[in-house]
């Protein structure tokens, strides 16, 4: 009966989508779950903002938290004025054919693996701030400068996307008026499209928080909270990486868990506050 | 006056930017060139071992890459396998049957999906084995099927979107013809659709094919080791290309152990830039909001 | 004809038999074994495992033994809870660490922690306090010491190794290790780490020390072979490879290989003491 096939089809579709859905939501429940004796044992507070010292029972991850906010907003700092003047000169400021090439070499870059720029800068950028800089040279610099190179591409990309979204018969008016390429990109275009920038910027630091090998071989893993630029420093996902190690029962393992938690709620928030933004976006008019 | 000089000023900005990009891009590329060229043969891949034996398993390559390059490939097919079904249906779902309440759910839950770290997702592969060897058997532990699972739930949301967007970029006109002529909305699906997107499809699957080629972070937790040759079972350890790469540069014994640390740079950076191509060859168009959006 | 021939044919014979990567008798224990061998824990025991292993793979293609890092702690561990098959540390698995996983230790070598710098730095002496000093984060810079105008960096392993544990427990007597310490996750990232940053100090297990890194003489001992043998230097700890309850099997005639005289020959081969 061709009913029932249709039913079938529809429901094996169905059981698909909630397979997905579930799968996100299980992952943070496993880490609840699994993290949960760390939050009852100490006080949860401590947890987040106490030190990591496992030799005297210690197992806060606020070292981690701020070397995750360290090493990603600095990335996210040197990347923007470096997407920001690529994407100016890929959609507006630049000839028909040069765009094309750079269009395709920023969508290159997105190919390029992780651990090969983390790679390339241990040999290359972390001599160079030892020397030049006076401290270890593997720092929240170093990594935040590989970041930046890593997380561009994609910024490139989202900024892009968003300006050439704008409503190309303002642009054409503007032309017509006599605006130069610059005119129409700052006055028209931009003004337009800083919103879905935002989006975009928001998305990039994303990326930058939950970003694991350049901060495990560029930063130091050191377990102090970094105070300076030049100092080494530990991220949450750097962490997770380094501590797999331990006990399975230890608290010291179950930290790991904590921090699992906090970059699944770093990363949904920002998620989330990007679909909002959007939202309130295309309500207005 | 004042908006000449900051016009100016923008223009000079973005053209230096933009030099600086592409002078970060030639050094990187240069470098990695400079360094791994020399070092890309037979001997890298193979080791002392001769290269027809190694390839049909007959002799183990003790000193090159390859079997961190068969341990690659076997991820990338078996995690590629299990996210095709389930990722293919899901977005088929989505694009076709589900209600706009609904759809908006499930894209903000696969929005977070994509957006949570790839450790994170390896602390959820490495959690199930724990738990499936203290709950089930010892024989479970990490190990190539569950990096394999945990790529799966890693390059889901690319496979999904793309089916999504693709079926839902179809042409009103396309979508409706085959439903007027009497067919059943699985038989358009089926016949119609779905072959019409594929490229689409396809391009997402090529994606996730080099996601699966370049993560390391979910492999670490989760069974890659740097000894085990090319793996044995589906339960033991493996080795992986980037996990070699990212082990040679923390412990190199030597300047040529650094060499070929270089060189598998380069094989790898090869592969996932000829796995891009394809896929921007195939959709430009769907590559093009994939890739970022991701 | 026929006299070439034969004289040829014993020649290859000959040939091919002594060919053989190391003596075929003491391997053929192996033969006719089938599975695979898990291993993983101590850093420092890896070059040993590997070279084993590849003479056993070498040999007999059913047999496959995978190697893992991840630090002594790591080892007893997943030893403890079966993930792996062999378990290494670079400490003596603690009493309780014995009872709670039911361990059988095997100790195959003796090796020694030593401090090492980079080669171009000129400091090769220190006090056993200028070495607290450093790894507390009393002393900051090469120059209190005599030597360049730069910062130091410390460099450590994580809580779970047995290098660590060692170095700590005789070297620094137990004093605090600086916050701001870089850490490494195995022995051979140590060495590479000191070796590639001229004002790194850390520390390593003897048997690894090569010509890229120095090591320095703590109290006017030098940590060598010799030295860690007589027992001069006294940062010294055994190499061990811990099975739960008695091993068998495959798992039984690897660890019975690393204490033949070839297994030793491999141990001394690679740096460390052989305990036979």
């Amino acid at each position: 009966m061709i009913a029932s096939r249709e039913v079938i089809a529809k429901n094996v579709f169905l059981f698909c989508a909630m397979a997905s859905a579930a799968i996100v939501l299980s992952i943070l429940l496993f880490m609840i779950a699994l993290g949960l004796p760390l939050f009852k044992g100490s006080a949860s507070f401590s947890l987040l903002t106490g030190p990591w010292a496992p030799h005297q029972g210690l197992y806060g991850i606020f070292p981690m938290i701020a070397g995750t906010l360290w090493v990603s907003f600095l990335a996210t700092i040197l990347a923007l004025p470096l997407s920001l003047g690529t994407v100016f000169v890929v959609t507006g400021l630049g000839g028909t054919r040069l765009r094309r090439i750079l269009g395709a070499l920023v969508r290159f870059m997105t190919a390029i693996p992780t651990v090969i720029y983390g790679f390339v800068g241990i040999f290359l950028l972390v001599p160079l701030i030892r020397e030049a800089g006076g401290g270890a040279g593997m720092s929240v610099l170093a990594a935040g400068i590989v970041l930046a190179i890593l997380i561009s591409p994609t910024m490139i990309l989202f900024f892009a996307d968003s300006l050439l979204a704008v409503d190309p018969s303002y642009v054409q008016a503007a032309k017509a008026l006599g605006a130069s390429r610059v005119q129409r990109l700052l006055y028209v275009m931009l003004p337009k499209a800083v919103g879905g920038m935002a989006s975009g910027f928001i998305l990039a630091l994303g990326r930058a928080l939950g970003d694991t090998l350049i901060a495990l071989m560029l930063a130091g893993n050191a377990i102090r909270a970094p105070h300076g630029f030049l100092d080494p420093a530990r991220t949450l996902t750097a962490h997770i990486a380094l501590v797999k190690a331990a006990d399975f029962d230890s608290l010291e393992f179950r930290s790991i868990f904590a921090c699992g938690i906090v970059l699944y709620l770093f990363t949904t928030a920002a998620v989330v506050t990007v679909r909002l933004m959007e939202r309130e976006r295309k309500a207005v008019p | 006056m004042n908006h000449d000089f900051a016009e100016k000023m923008v223009v000079i900005f973005s053209w230096m930017m933009t030099f600086l990009l592409c002078l970060l891009v030639t050094i990187f590329l240069g470098y990695l060139l400079t360094k791994g060229l020399p070092s890309l043969g037979a001997e890298l891949i193979f080791g002392q071992a001769d290269p027809l034996k190694a390839i049909l398993g007959r002799a183990r390559v003790f000193d090159g890459i390859f079997p961190a390059i068969v341990g690659t490939l076997c991820l990338v097919v078996l995690s590629t396998a299990l996210a095709l079904p389930v990722g293919v249906g899901s977005g088929i779902y989505l694009a076709e049957y589900a209600r706009p309440g609904m759809k908006k759910l499930l894209g903000m839950l696969f929005d977070i999906l994509a957006g949570i770290p790839s450790i994170v997702i390896g602390l959820f592969g490495f959690s199930l084995a724990v738990f499936l060897h203290n709950r089930f058997s010892d024989r479970f532990a990490p190990c190539l099927l569950i990096s394999a699972l945990s790529l799966a739930v890693l390059v889901l949301p690319y496979i999904v979107r793309s089916t999504q967007t693709s079926l839902e970029e179809l042409p009103a006109r396309l979508r409706k013809t085959a439903l007027a002529l009497g067919a059943t909305k699985l038989q358009n699906i089926a016949y119609v659709l779905i072959p019409n997107a594929l490229s689409g499809i396809s391009s997402g699957i090529i994606l996730a094919i080099g996601r699966c080629a370049e993560d390391t972070a979910v492999i670490l937790l989760t069974g890659v080791v740097a000894t085990a040759g090319i793996p044995s079972s589906l339960l033991s350890p493996y080795e992986a290309l980037p996990f070699y790469i990212y082990y040679i540069s923390n412990q190199y014994m030597n300047p040529a152990e650094l060499s070929k640390g270089y060189g598998a740079c380069l094989i790898l950076l090869g592969i996932c830039a000829a796995l891009f191509m394809l896929a921007y060859g195939m959709k430009k168009q769907l590559s093009y909001r994939m890739l970022y959006r991701a | 004809m026929a006299k070439i021939s034969l004289r040829l044919l014993v020649f290859l014979a000959f040939f091919s038999i002594s060919a053989a990567p190391g003596m075929a008798g003491t391997l053929d224990a192996f033969k006719g074994q089938k599975g695979t061998v898990k291993i993983a824990g101590g850093t420092a025991h890896i070059p040993v495992m590997q070279e084993a292993a590849r003479r056993i793979m070498t040999l007999y293609n059913d047999i496959v033994i995978t190697i893992a890092g991840g630090g002594s702690g790591v080892g007893i561990k997943q030893v403890g809870e079966g993930l792996v098959n062999i378990g290494n540390s670079g400490r003596e698995p603690t009493p309780e660490e014995i009872r709670r996983y039911g361990l059988t230790i095997h100790r195959w070598a003796v090796d020694g922690v030593a401090v090492v710098v980079n080669p171009k730095n000129p400091i090769k002496y220190l006090t056993k306090d200028q070495l607290k000093d450093i790894f507390s984060g009393k002393i900051v810079n090469w120059t209190a010491l005599g030597g360049a105008d730069h910062l130091l960096t410390i460099y450590t392993r994580d809580e779970a190794s047995g290098t660590r544990e060692v170095f700590w427990e005789k070297a620094l007597d137990k004093g605090a290790i600086s916050t701001k310490a870089l850490f490494v996750q195995s022995n051979g990232a140590m060495k590479t780490a000191v070796a590639n940053d001229p004002y790194a100090i850390g520390y390593v297990s003897v048997g690894h020390i090569d010509k890229s890194v120095i090591p320095v003489a703590l109290n006017g001992v030098t940590p060598t072979l010799e030295t860690v043998k007589n027992g001069q230097y006294k940062v010294a700890r055994g190499l061990y490879s811990n099975t739960k309850g008695e091993p068998a099997g495959l798992t039984r005639l690897f660890i019975e290989y690393l204490f033949t005289p070839e297994g030793q020959q491999i141990v001394a081969d690679k740096g460390f003491i052989p305990v036979k």
